[in-house]
């Protein structure tokens, strides 16, 4: 675990955004690391995710915290899909 | 804002129209009411239950296949699809399983209820072959489950057991009009202990894996605690079915110790998740959960106590409520309390002003206040009347069950219809295909 996240988890930061990796975790592992981003305040604004799965039980959470969110890169099933996350209400 | 209108492109190919999963949640919904109307009506015949055509055989069938294996069915065709990457081939097969399942189950009981072997039989046979394709759909999604080993081992084991208690199920059901068993008791308790520990209950467990986790915002719980606990689950069930089938008290008794074993690991693991996890207000679901957990250890407890004679007259019967009623019933209400406004809102989608539906508003939390209410009292009733022998006790703890459970049908019915209600405004207002790219 590193800040509470499960092990394998690799964040960093743009200029633009908040980047976490959680490829290679097993489910539910992805969509708590990047919850525990969001609740945990590492992310405010924008959160750039790369998962090996569309992260389809995320989406619900994200609406309940007021993120919207854009798949802007999915290379197929078995590939990278970048989930583009954006606060849109405090 | 744009942005979540745009997400579900290839992920939403994995979702099932939500008419798929709601039409088995509204049946499970229907069936436990009539399973706690059953039990008002059959009063002193439930107290005392010692199996055989009747009503109380019925109720048990309503809560074991109809809320149960229902629940079961429409939460492993929308959840696994998603978690193992696994596209359904087809939707027809599931629709199938539920023609096949859901109206055998209502002929079954029906049959049970006014005792009619010839009816059981043919009834079981359906509901047989509904269950038959189920595994055969589970077992394809299950086999790319490459990095769910956890959920996949549970998996692959409850859909053993399924056959196993599927094939017990109609030995016993064509044995009420043919008589060619030797020892019907000992296969009806074979095919209790198979269907509620080991389909349901290991079911129930490996979901658990996941589902804690994601409701808790916390790590999953280690593999290797985690098998050790699915092992001890797994060699107890078989030597509880073996032991029932042979008539060997001794077999079946060390086979409870173990799942005792199994059981005090699997709930550290799930403890553990909790007091880990981000999320520390786990809300009404979590109250109903908890306590299932602790109806888990007592099941095995009395189930030992009845085995040896020290539960009472009506021990044995308090073993199967506190299983199937106690355990697995009260366990997946608390989980369904909490997954279908999760499902609800990934169908429904935004509204017309964009904005997205939100789990918190599609959960109407009055009618799961009353029936977490109601539930507990009718638990705890039914439980000091089987062991205290009281009848009316017993018709006044199915009678609030009764209301729980219309509180609860009101639940799922309001959230089922804002589903349906929201896929009409999309398909209505929805481009031609060639415009949506």
């Amino acid at each position: 675990m590193n800040n509470g996240r499960p092990a394998g988890v690799r964040t960093w930061k743009t200029p633009e955004a908040v980047h976490i990796d959680v490829r290679g975790l097993e489910p539910p592992e992805p969509m708590v690391a990047i919850l525990q981003m969001i609740d945990g305040g590492e992310a405010s604004t924008v959160l750039v995710a790369h998962l090996d799965r569309e992260p389809i039980f995320l989406f619900p959470e994200l609406n309940e915290r007021g993120w919207a969110y854009e798949i802007v890169s999915s290379s197929g099933s078995q590939g990278e899909v970048i989930l583009k996350m954006v606060r849109v209400s405090a | 804002m744009t942005l979540a209108a745009t997400f579900l492109g290839g992920a939403k190919g994995r979702l099932l129209p939500a008419s798929i999963p709601f039409r088995f949640f509204v049946s499970a919904a229907v069936f436990q009411v009539l399973a706690w109307l059953t039990l008002l009506l059959a009063g002193e015949a439930a107290i005392g239950f010692r199996g055989g055509p009747g009503p109380a055989l019925a109720a048990v069938h309503l809560l074991t296949l109809g809320v149960l294996t229902s629940t079961a069915i429409g939460a492993s065709v929308q959840l696994l699809p998603v978690a193992t990457r696994r596209t359904l081939a087809a939707v027809w097969p599931i629709k199938l399983v539920f023609w096949l399942t859901v109206p055998g189950t209502a002929a079954l009981v029906a049959a049970m209820y006014t005792g009619n072997p010839t009816a059981i039989a043919a009834a079981a046979a359906a509901t047989v072959v509904g269950l038959v394709l189920f595994s055969g759909l589970l077992a394809h999604n299950l086999w790319r489950a490459g990095d769910l080993a956890v959920v996949a081992a549970y998996g692959w084991a409850s859909l053993v057991a399924l056959l196993v208690v599927a094939g017990l199920g109609v030995a016993v059901a064509v044995n009420y009009g043919t008589g060619v068993l030797p020892d019907h008791p000992s296969l009806a308790l074979a095919h209790m202990i198979v269907g509620g520990f080991g389909f349901m209950g290991l079911l129930a467990m490996g979901f658990s894996h996941v589902l804690m986790p994601m409701f808790a915002l916390a790590a999953a719980p280690p593999h290797r605690p985690s098998f050790v606990a699915f092992t001890l689950a797994v060699v107890g069930v078989t030597l509880a079915g073996g032991g029932a089938v042979a008539g060997s008290s001794p077999a079946i008794t060390f086979a409870a110790l173990i799942g005792l074993c199994a059981t005090a690991l699997h709930l550290r693991l799930m403890t553990n998740v909790l007091r880990s996890g981000m999320r520390k207000r786990l809300g009404l679901s979590f109250v109903l959960i908890r306590a299932a957990w602790a109806l888990l250890p007592a099941t095995l407890i009395v189930g030992l106590a009845a085995l040896h004679g020290l539960a009472g007259s009506n021990g044995q019967t308090l073993f199967g409520f506190l299983l199937i009623a106690g355990w697995l019933l009260t366990f997946l209400l608390g989980v369904l309390q909490r997954i279908l406004p999760f499902l609800a809102s990934m169908h429904a989608g935004p509204s017309a002003s964009g904005a997205p539906a939100l789990m918190s508003e599609l959960a109407a939390l009055g009618p799961l206040k009353l029936h977490a209410a109601c539930h507990g009292i009718a638990i705890a009733a039914l439980v000091i009347a089987i062991a205290a022998d009281m009848v009316w006790l017993a018709r006044m703890g199915s009678a609030v069950g009764l209301v729980g459970a219309l509180a609860f049908a009101w639940f799922t019915g309001e959230i089922t219809w804002r589903v349906v209600a929201a896929s009409r405004v999309r398909h209505s207002a929805a481009p031609p295909a060639d415009l949506r790219g």
